[in-house]
């Protein structure tokens, strides 16, 4: 019996449960992508060079631990909503509370380990395309990575089924205290808290201050150090908190005291819903806005160090492509890049010595940047130019300089400068090298890296040393360190992304059944439906758009961290980029809420649509 | 007088055509003249809270006619609907139906701020129909801080406050205690009789259909008798009503 009552209870409410159930799914499968990472200790240090990223990822999991448990807590709070009503019905007609308590964990725990399940696998699905796409379309490399995880597959398991058994407890013990008359009539809440506007404004500037003192120990990270990030992760979340709790409600209660603002259309109902909803929110909304400002930042971060490779890779090399002996079929290829400069140096090998001819180095002197330590301990690029003349000087010194040009059968062979005459005299092979600057290093990107390999290939497959000299080469060895922190960077912001936007849409979800009665008083009285939407949209817009906005502060803030430490020396470049990603996904989520609710709280098209002579 | 309401032959069905169909309302034809206070009385089943949805287009019939001020309401769709409510029918229900997250200021303002009237407007509106049912004290007030009886007050205020061709009532007095009760119906008494407001209520309780001036009773989806009061006092016309119910029950 309790079986059948609990199964017509999902099926009654179909549509609910779907939403629940998808939400629900899509947490255990994001929770199963990262744990695929982060129960994989080999690829983290196989791509990563940071020796703390374990224990990053670490920290990582267990505040995203953290983000599910409150996720369940809401969602589940969610289905009691959807539930109440019926159980109170069955205590009514004499149902025993233990009973009842059964069946709402009989309930929770179907639904969470059915979610589990399907979580995870499509958690693999998701795995494997998102690597997958990322490998493509960022030009990463990743090692040592299977979708497939046992441990990740087990530890999202246990996990989620001590959540839902948490929550199963909690639902059920929360129910069965509660007095059945409450659980009939628990749609009419009471809205008003009185305030002291003194202690209010207090709050305000409090709020705002400890913002500012958060964000500027972020900008003075070099001299307070680890303090720094300790005063700001403390100042921050009490200010966001204050924020939400007495700025945003200060400005609510100035729209309402606008009394044409007010008395427009449904402004009234909308600032009457939102001030409630913010007391209700605070915590659940200053969460959102820290969370949003992790997972923006480790995308922009993430980001960030991809887009630095190139200008990394520049500082260390003036030519993009280094070509040994160029065939006309190579030439060619090269010509067609339309390089902006070609240098070509000929040389001679003769067994013992490499001959460069200095008179090639006159027609096109050979640059190089040499990384040069300044006063203060930091380092800048100091470019330096290589004229024939200059090196005849000392035409024995320039073995080290020269090395990335020669033919790498001849590796450890020294190299000596020589005039036109000498070089002429002197036996042995002849060789070209042909140096090329292309116009955009980005853009040939693809065909200079086939370039590389068919030069490679030419040399039986071993490069003379790591060729510095050669963007490239450095691009590439850059971009495989890089690639792993960029992965965990995207892996992470979208991570936490999806999952404080569920938090969010199930905490307005769970509160539409009860203002359901309040849209269709409104539709009795003659609103517009459209002026109903308008209104949804509206409250949910701001729910969305406040944390979000705290979060793109914070961000902008955070970012100097990175910047006076110099990880990233120019955080704000292309920030377009990772924002735009961000924003879509969480435009996304504001449009699905605004649907569910819609769905819920508009029940049918209203009783205008009752068919006449039926 | 003009009809504010006109009801003609209008039926309504409930149950699709293939299952077990039950007749609600059985032809229903009566008028209401601008002006009245009329009472529509039956018991539960009856038929009369089916009636009231219809005229106050909640609801639409399986056939016949209503027309509210001369319109034909029951082909209105979407926005006119909308329209047309907040225009041209007030309503008071049992429970109140206020917005508990507005105070009673912005619950009366609602119809005229969803009409597009200007805020400049609106004000002087609000306090004139305030000081008409004497709750100019707790307009500032959420509907949980106040009572029962002034609850309704604010319903009512809302309900009037868009000037609306007639205004209906559910039950008004079903959550009322009878002090309130009484008050409430004397207001409405007085906003009948001076301001010519006109008022249709329906409900089952003979003390307060003895506030109107003709009542209808309706069992079984037909209506039965008309009372008129005429000269009788209130009490007297109670009493007869009381009469009335006894054999229009058995």
């Amino acid at each position: 019996m309790l079986w059948k009552l609990a199964l017509g209870g999902i099926k009654s409410r179909l549509k609910d449960y779907v939403v629940l159930f998808s939400g629900l799914t899509i947490s255990a499968a994001i929770f199963y992508m990262f744990q695929s990472l982060a129960s994989n200790p080999e690829f983290l240090k196989a791509n990563s060079t940071l020796g703390m990223i374990v224990f990053i990822f670490y920290f990582g999991s267990v505040l995203l631990g953290i983000i599910t448990l409150v996720y369940i807590l809401y969602a589940n709070s969610f289905l009691l909503t959807m539930r109440q009503h019926a159980y109170a019905m069955f205590m009514m007609l004499g149902a025993k509370s233990r009973k009842i308590a059964q069946l709402i964990f009989i309930e929770t725990v179907a639904v969470g380990l059915i979610a589990t399940v399907v979580g995870s696998a499509i958690g693999v699905g998701l795995t494997q395309i998102i690597s997958q796409v990322l490998v493509k379309q960022m030009d990463i490399s990743i090692t040592k990575f299977s979708p497939w995880s046992t441990n990740a597959a087990i530890v999202t398991g246990v996990f989620f089924l001590v959540l839902f058994a948490i929550a199963a407890l909690y639902n059920a013990g929360k129910l069965v205290k509660t007095p059945v008359l409450n659980l009939l009539n628990q749609d009419k809440t009471p809205t008003r808290f009185k305030r002291n506007p003194v202690l209010w404004g207090i709050e305000v500037v409090a709020g705002l201050g400890l913002l500012a003192i958060g964000y500027l120990s972020m900008a003075n990270l070099n001299t307070l150090q680890l303090l720094g990030i300790g005063i700001a992760l403390v100042t921050i979340v009490l200010g966001s908190y204050f924020v939400f709790d007495a700025f945003f409600l200060m400005i609510i209660q100035l729209l309402r005291r606008n009394t044409k603002f007010r008395l427009t259309g449904l402004h009234s109902f909308t600032l009457g819903q939102l001030s409630f909803r913010i007391r209700d929110f605070t915590r659940l909304l200053s969460m959102v806005s820290i969370v949003f400002a992790l997972a923006l930042g480790a995308i922009t971060v993430g980001l960030g160090f991809h887009d630095q490779i190139q200008s990394m890779a520049a500082q260390v090399s003036p030519y993009d492509l280094v070509l040994h002996d160029p065939t006309s079929k190579t030439a060619s290829q090269a010509d067609a890049l339309k390089p902006t400069s070609v240098s070509t140096y000929r040389y001679k090998v003769d067994g013992k010595t490499i001959y460069f001819l200095a008179d090639d180095f006159n027609k096109a002197p050979y640059k190089m940047f040499n990384p040069k330590q300044n006063a203060d301990g930091s380092f800048s690029v100091q470019k330096q130019t290589y004229t024939g003349t200059e090196m005849l000087k000392k035409p024995d010194s320039y073995t080290g300089t020269l090395r990335g040009l020669a033919v790498a059968s001849a590796d450890a062979a020294p190299i000596k400068v020589v005039d036109a005459a000498t070089y002429a005299k002197t036996a042995g092979q002849a060789h070209t090298v042909s140096l090329y600057v292309t116009k955009d290093f980005m853009a040939s990107k693809d065909k200079l890296k086939a370039l590389v390999a068919a030069d490679a290939a030419r040399q039986g497959g071993k490069v003379a040393t790591m060729d510095m000299n050669q963007k490239y080469s450095v691009y590439a060895l850059y971009n495989s360190m890089m690639s792993g922190f960029e992965f965990m960077g995207l892996f992470l912001g979208i991570a936490f992304l999806a999952m404080l936007a569920s938090c969010l849409m199930f905490k307005i979800l769970s509160s539409a059944a009860s203002d359901a009665l309040r849209y269709q008083m409104l539709e009795k009285i003659g609103t517009r439906r459209s002026l109903l939407k308008r209104s949804i949209r509206q409250e949910i817009g701001v729910l969305f758009l406040l944390p979000g906005v705290l979060g793109i502060i914070h961000v902008l803030f955070g970012l100097q961290m990175f910047k006076v430490t110099d990880l990233l020396p120019q955080p704000y470049h292309n920030i377009w980029l990772p924002f735009l990603i961000f924003l879509v996904l969480y435009v996304l989520y504001y449009f699905l809420t605004v649907q569910l609710y819609s769905g819920i709280v508009l029940q049918g098209r209203g009783a205008e649509d009752f068919q006449r002579g039926e | 007088m003009a009809n504010v309401v006109e009801v003609k032959k209008v039926r309504k069905v409930y149950g699709k055509a293939n299952e077990k169909q039950t007749m609600a309302l059985k032809d229903v034809s009566f008028n209401v003249q601008a002006g009245e206070f009329i009472g529509i009385m039956g018991a539960s089943g009856s038929g009369k809270s089916t009636l009231l949805n219809i005229l106050s287009t909640l609801d639409k019939p399986t056939a016949g006619d209503v027309r509210i001020n001369g319109q034909d309401v029951t082909g209105l769709k979407g926005n006119q609907l909308a329209d047309f409510r907040s225009h041209e029918v007030g309503f008071i229900f049992q429970d109140f139906n206020l917005l508990e997250n507005l105070t009673s200021r912005e619950n009366i303002a609602l119809p005229l701020s969803l009409q597009g009237v200007s805020a400049k407007k609106i004000a002087p509106q609000v306090q004139s129909i305030a000081e008409k049912l004497s709750i100019t004290e707790i307009l500032d007030q959420y509907p949980t801080e106040i009572s029962g009886g002034q609850k309704q007050r604010v319903a009512a205020a809302r309900a009037l406050v868009a000037q609306p061709a007639i205004l209906f009532g559910d039950e008004p007095t079903g959550a009322l205690d009878s002090h309130s009760a009484r008050e409430l119906l004397d207001t409405m008494t007085s906003l009948n009789q001076n301001d010519g407001v006109s008022i249709l209520l329906v409900t089952h309780d003979p003390f307060s259909a003895s506030y109107c001036q003709r009542i209808l009773f309706i069992k079984d989806g037909v209506i039965g008798q008309e009372l008129k009061r005429k000269d009788q006092d209130r009490t007297a016309f109670y009493h007869q009503i009381l009469d009335e119910l006894g054999t229009f029950e058995d």
